[in-house]
């Protein structure tokens, strides 16, 4: 058939610009210029004058039968999919050609050409290489190659098999690490007398099916072994919160919201993927995420969602990158395009963007929220039932993620780069979001007995999960592929995103297929459910997996982790305190230009945060809307004043001093930003994620302190966590050198509100309130701080000293202000301590504030304004507030006024120590995250 | 007599529908989502109703060009309604995403389905802006903006192409200017965050029926929204509907 090519360019592409700066920032300073061209390439019997305007607008874009590039400009990179991969443009491309009445149109596909000006030609390769294509699934094109056919082709390895018996235990590990099942001596000893037992050789699928069930990240190994999982959970029961719909056992957590109406939160890691190719791996923990929320229950709507990224210091030297590892820099810049790339065209509001940095993070920590909306009465699953229809619906299935639950659950080292790339998976948010129109329909139609998305594991691991009480029987040859020379055992692992297995009662499957095909959701019958208790699969005439269900679900072995308390090498603070105005002004700079609290505006300005109209306060707020809120508020039922808010809590110093006191703070800092905006933390749920370096003893300690630090705390507050995910995989190791990630917490918080109108934010309201610091105050407790890290150091003490009795007292006499009106602005003390809090409260207003150093209690002058004071908040109070009686046995105390003047001043003993314009503070706060970015 | 009401076409990838068709309602009119699959299959027709609105989101993944294949849809397989309905007078809005829908279409200018006049380019920035605008209101003929001319309304506007580039064919007319904090039309970014020329962030025909604008007036119109001068725009909609 014949085949055609059109060759468009832009008149004018940004795009291009921002290749042409990114490259040269990383290691390319020579790159004089950098053109694309798009080419079509149309495979059929079609006139081609009639498809040009789908496929150019010719006001601003030009094409022609051959290339527009001029060769002897500079060397040309063609980067195409790989032949057996369809396209995610192709469907698109044939429709619009359909619509215009082209139906010869049989095939098509696109390239794209990259013109590097000022490099050589294998410069230009590497360039392409390392920034612009994923070799799992695409490929340079080489000039000259010829074409005979677009169609996807490709052949199948056949089916094989793996005997164990007879190897030795050497020979077993040596195996599991070759084949990347990463699976312990237990597991694979486990897997041979399986063998021996049933009397003939697994498949490759079935060993492939036992590695990754088994694996960390989907059995949860370690929590299991350490009895985590256990603690917390049965800390949630025991709290027993009547607003607790659904806790731990569902893709997310479920809290009741109003009008019968439940709220859900859900927090997801995908640091392996997003260590070795951040695009790839950020987009499709986006993807992941929010499918947990579609699979909640019959079918929960994501209304919010986060990204939150732990990397090494974006400023690192090149040269002091390990080795293998990818720069930080080069991960955050390719995150942030990678959440815009996915969750704008998702549709879904951020709440809360947040970039921290720490040196332990070679393997980074990326970690995504997803808020959800459901009618209670579709909170819970049904199970399935034998004879009911495994329905696969979305995305066909590919090479990408193969292996990623397995290679994610264990650590990193420098070959882990090349050796798992395929583990990556390629996200296309247009898919996910057909079917996440389609599925509430389904829902509220009564045609889903249950739903569950497919994630690590694939096939196998939804199918094998949701039939795990019944059996399910699987046709492997129904799923549709997009890679033609997928393996049955790739077809049952493959990570490719956007898919859900839904499980659909016979009779009405006929009515769920056509409420797909009007929103265009592709679907297929993956099989049944039975009553045999066996995960069984067919391919090509052959059954290539027989596994019973209570082997894969319970014959997992599960060793013993040893603990030992860590000894940890701490000194104390030693700053000089600021003596002159100069001092000051240096101190407040180090603080305001610290990454952790930097505008990150550059990042956060990407991402759509008012999409669905439900936002009621965004991530950033104020006068110029350039403040950050630190609170997330949704008024979720449209036309309703009834709010449900948001906070995070994400600390990666704090874990280098205490473990358990970090634990601690950080669901402390997550509460306490909520209750002074206004949430009562009786109304509240929350949501924990884990990164951990591997287990080893000291690491297994800590691991331990924290899930107890935070299963009693929740039981002594009463606020129980209803969803949370793990990750014991952060060891980074390359040439010898072994690099732990911090201990690490995310601590989410999500409250009720009854009027969105009833929240305080941070700025400031009004000259001459009064400006109060509400809880305890210890200045010389840095340890931890922003402040000691500005000076590379870490301390030995951090600020924790609550008991939940206090805390809570405090946020009781705080929520009895707020409902009567007693403050107009508030905000919780977090890194960069009150002087941040000041600075984005009069950034935010356009006024400024006078602080009197001396109403402090003794200590350090500089660690009353930089310390940690976790729990504690200021406030902004109009001048006729009772404070003595409204906050009667509460820490507080006065330490200024608002003033007109946008300046900040601080005054000791009457005397004016320093003083600033905000907008001279502002513009060293906004230029650290530029720099990174830009 | 029903009620007139407006019909939201979305297609996949659509994903502003539903908050549009709340602020309608909000403003007291009558709004129905309606699948563009629905309309090409011949299941509904665009002539049942008063006015129609294209709402944002990235349509079909804005694949080979933002809103490119709604827009090849709509002219390749409903011309003949898009026609019917231009020449009855009835009022057409374009958000964001459905702005580009216009444009790509030729709808807006020229309500010329076919052919194309002015286009929404890349941002100067080279990516997605999501910010808070400041939109001020031109004295052009617009039902949509009728008795604002002057006033400078606050929604948000989040987009990765909205750059307008007119060419000679062009016979837009400038209906909201991006501007700064003193009101004046600006090309300072952010203030006006995708550089255009002149500030335009939306733009109506000569008949003052059609209009386009990136920003997004339906998330700033409802009681919970941080600003509620997008509402203006459906109150404007509703009273000439019920004229």
């Amino acid at each position: 058939m014949a085949i055609h090519s059109v060759y468009t360019l832009s008149k004018d592409d940004p795009e291009a610009r921002n290749w042409l700066s990114f490259v040269r920032r990383h290691g390319y300073p020579r790159l004089a210029n950098v053109v694309i061209e798009r080419v079509f390439w149309l495979e059929g019997e079609i006139k081609l004058e009639s498809l040009m305007p789908l496929l150019v607008n010719s006001l601003h874009q030009t094409a022609s039968p051959r290339s527009q590039l001029d060769p002897s400009l500079g060397p040309i990179v063609e980067i195409a999919y790989r032949p057996a991969v369809t396209d995610p443009e192709t469907p698109s491309i044939l429709a619009g050609a359909r619509a215009l009445g082209e139906n010869g149109l049989e095939f098509a596909r696109l390239s794209r050409r990259y013109q590097f000006s000022g490099l050589n030609d294998a410069e230009a390769r590497r360039i392409a290489a390392r920034f612009i294509y994923n070799h799992v699934v695409e490929r340079i094109r080489e000039p000259g190659e010829a074409v005979t056919t677009l169609h996807p082709k490709g052949r199948p390895d056949p089916v094989g098999t793996i005997t164990l018996l007879g190897l030795k235990d050497e020979e077993l590990v040596a195996l599991s690490q070759a084949r990347s099942w990463y699976a312990p001596l237990s597991q694979m000893r486990a897997i041979q007398a399986h063998e021996q037992v049933q009397g003939r050789p697994h498949t490759d699928a079935e060993v492939e099916i036992l590695a990754q069930s088994w694996s960390d990240h989907c059995y949860h190994t370690t929590w299991k072994s350490l009895g985590l999982l256990k603690r917390l959970s049965e800390a949630t029961a025991r709290i027993n919160h009547p607003l607790v719909v659904s806790s731990f056992k569902d893709n997310a957590g479920g809290m009741e919201f109003e009008d019968g109406w439940v709220v859900t939160i859900k927090g997801e890691t995908h640091n392996f993927p997003s260590s070795i190719a951040p695009f790839g791996g950020i987009a499709t923990k986006h993807g992941g995420v929010i499918r947990d929320t579609l699979g909640f229950g019959k079918g929960g709507y994501p209304i919010g969602g986060t990204t939150i990224m732990g990397t090494m210091d974006p400023h690192l030297p090149e040269e002091e990158t390990p080795a293998g590892a990818l720069h930080p820099q080069l991960i955050v810049s390719e995150s942030i395009r990678a959440t815009a790339y996915y969750t704008n065209p998702m549709g879904i509001p951020m709440m809360h963007p947040i970039y921290r940095c720490h040196p332990g993070y070679a393997k980074c920590f990326a970690l995504g929220h997803s808020l959800g909306l459901i009618p209670k009465k579709y909170a819970l699953k049904d199970s399935p039932r034998p004879g009911d229809v495994a329905l696969l619906i979305g995305g066909a299935t590919g090479r990408d993620g193969i292996h990623g639950a397995t290679a994610s659950s264990t650590g990193m080292t420098g070959e882990t780069l090349e050796k798992e790339s395929a583990a990556v998976q390629i996200g296309h948010p247009i898919t996910e979001r057909r079917f996440t129109s389609a599925i509430p329909v389904l829902r509220d139609q009564e045609l889903i007995r249950t739903i569950t998305d497919l994630g690590a594991g694939g096939i196998s691991c939804a199918a094998g999960e949701m039939g795990a009480e019944t059996g399910v029987r699987m046709n492997l040859d129904a799923v549709p592929l997009k890679d033609q020379s997928l393996s049955a055992w790739e077809i049952l692992l493959s990570e490719s995103q956007e898919r859900m297995l839904v499980a659909v009662a016979p009779e009405k499957l006929a009515e769920v297929e056509s409420i797909l095909d009007r929103y265009e959701v592709a679907h297929s019958v993956l099989g049944h459910f039975t009553d045999t208790q066996r995960l069984e699969g067919f391919w090509r005439g052959q059954k290539v997996v027989d596994l019973e269900m209570s082997f894969l679900w319970e014959g997992c072995p599960i060793d013993p982790t040893t603990v030992a308390k860590p000894e940890r090498r701490l000194t104390p603070v030693a700053i000089p305190e600021p003596r002159t105005a100069a001092d000051w002004s240096g101190a407040v700079r180090r603080v305001l230009t610290h990454y952790h609290c930097a505008d990150q505006r550059a990042a956060g300005s990407r991402f759509d945060s008012t999409v669905q109209g439900r936002t009621a306060v965004g991530p950033y707020g104020g006068k110029n809307h350039d403040m950050p809120t630190n609170i997330y508020v949704s008024a979720p039922l449209r036309g309703k004043l009834a709010g449900v808010m948001t906070t995070v809590a994400f600390n990666p110093f704090y874990g280098d001093v205490s473990p358990g006191a970090m634990a601690r703070l950080m669901m402390i800092e997550a509460i306490t930003k909520a209750v002074v905006a206004g949430a009562d933390y009786h109304q509240m749920v929350l949501c924990d994620n884990f990164y951990t370096p591997r287990v080893r003893p000291d690491t297994a300690w800590d691991l331990r302190e924290m899930v107890e630090t935070i299963s009693d705390l929740s039981v002594e507050l009463g606020t129980p966590f209803i969803s949370g995910k793990d990750s014991s995989s952060g060891t980074f190791e390359a040439g010898g050198r072994k690099i732990d990630v911090p201990q690490t917490l995310v601590v989410a918080a999500v409250g009720r509100i009854a009027d969105v109108h009833d929240v305080v934010t941070k700025e400031f309201k009004r000259p001459g309130n009064r400006l109060v610091l509400v809880g305890r105050v210890d200045a010389d407790a840095l340890g931890g701080s922003v402040y000691a890290d500005t000076f590379g150091q870490r301390g030995d003490r951090l600020f924790d000293v609550y008991d939940a009795a206090s805390i809570r007292a405090q946020w009781d006499a705080l929520l009895k202000l707020h409902a009567a009106g007693g403050y107009v602005a508030g905000s919780a003390i977090a890194e960069g301590g009150v002087f941040l809090r000041l600075f984005e409260a009069a950034l935010g207003s356009g006024f400024g504030a006078r602080i009197q150093l001396d109403a402090f209690p003794p200590g350090r002058r500089d660690g009353c304004l930089f310390g940690e004071f976790v729990g504690s908040v200021l406030i902004e109070v109009p001048s006729d507030t009772n404070l003595q009686e409204r906050l009667a046995g509460i820490p507080f105390r006065l330490i200024g006024e608002v003033v007109a003047e946008p300046g900040l001043a601080l005054i000791d003993q009457g005397k004016v120590v320093w003083e600033m314009q905000v907008e001279e503070l502002a513009e060293s706060w906004r230029q650290t995250f530029r720099e990174v970015v830009e | 007599m029903s009620q007139a009401t407006t019909s939201i076409l979305y297609a996949p990838g659509t994903n502003c529908h539903e908050e549009t068709a709340a602020a309608i309602e909000s403003a007291g009119g009558k709004a129905e989502l309606v699948l563009l699959r629905d309309l090409i299959d011949g299941r509904v027709r665009l002539n049942t109703f008063q006015a129609m609105v294209v709402p944002g989101g990235f349509a079909f993944g804005d694949h080979l060009g933002a809103g490119r294949i709604f827009a090849t849809m709509l002219v390749a397989r409903l011309r003949d309604q898009l026609v019917e309905f231009l020449e009855a007078q009835k009022p057409v809005l374009g958000i964001c995403n459905g702005f580009q829908v216009l444009t790509e279409a030729g709808i807006l200018p020229g309500r010329s389905p076919g052919k194309r006049a002015m286009a929404l380019l890349e941002n100067q920035s080279g990516h997605f802006e999501d910010r808070k605008v400041r939109l001020l209101v031109s004295p052009e003929k617009c039902v949509w903006t009728e008795n604002l001319a002057g006033e400078t309304l606050s929604m948000p506007t989040a987009h990765a192409e909205g750059r307008p580039m007119f060419c000679e064919a062009d016979s837009s007319r400038a209906v909201f200017h991006y501007s700064d904090e003193h009101g004046k039309p600006t090309l300072e970014y952010p203030h006006n965050p995708n550089g255009a020329p002149g500030g335009v962030a939306g733009v109506c025909d000569e008949t003052g029926l059609v209009l386009g604008l990136m920003p997004h007036p339906e998330r700033a119109a409802l009681p919970a929204h941080y600003s509620q001068d997008g509402l203006k725009l459906f109150k404007n909609l509703v009273k000439w509907l019920n004229q």
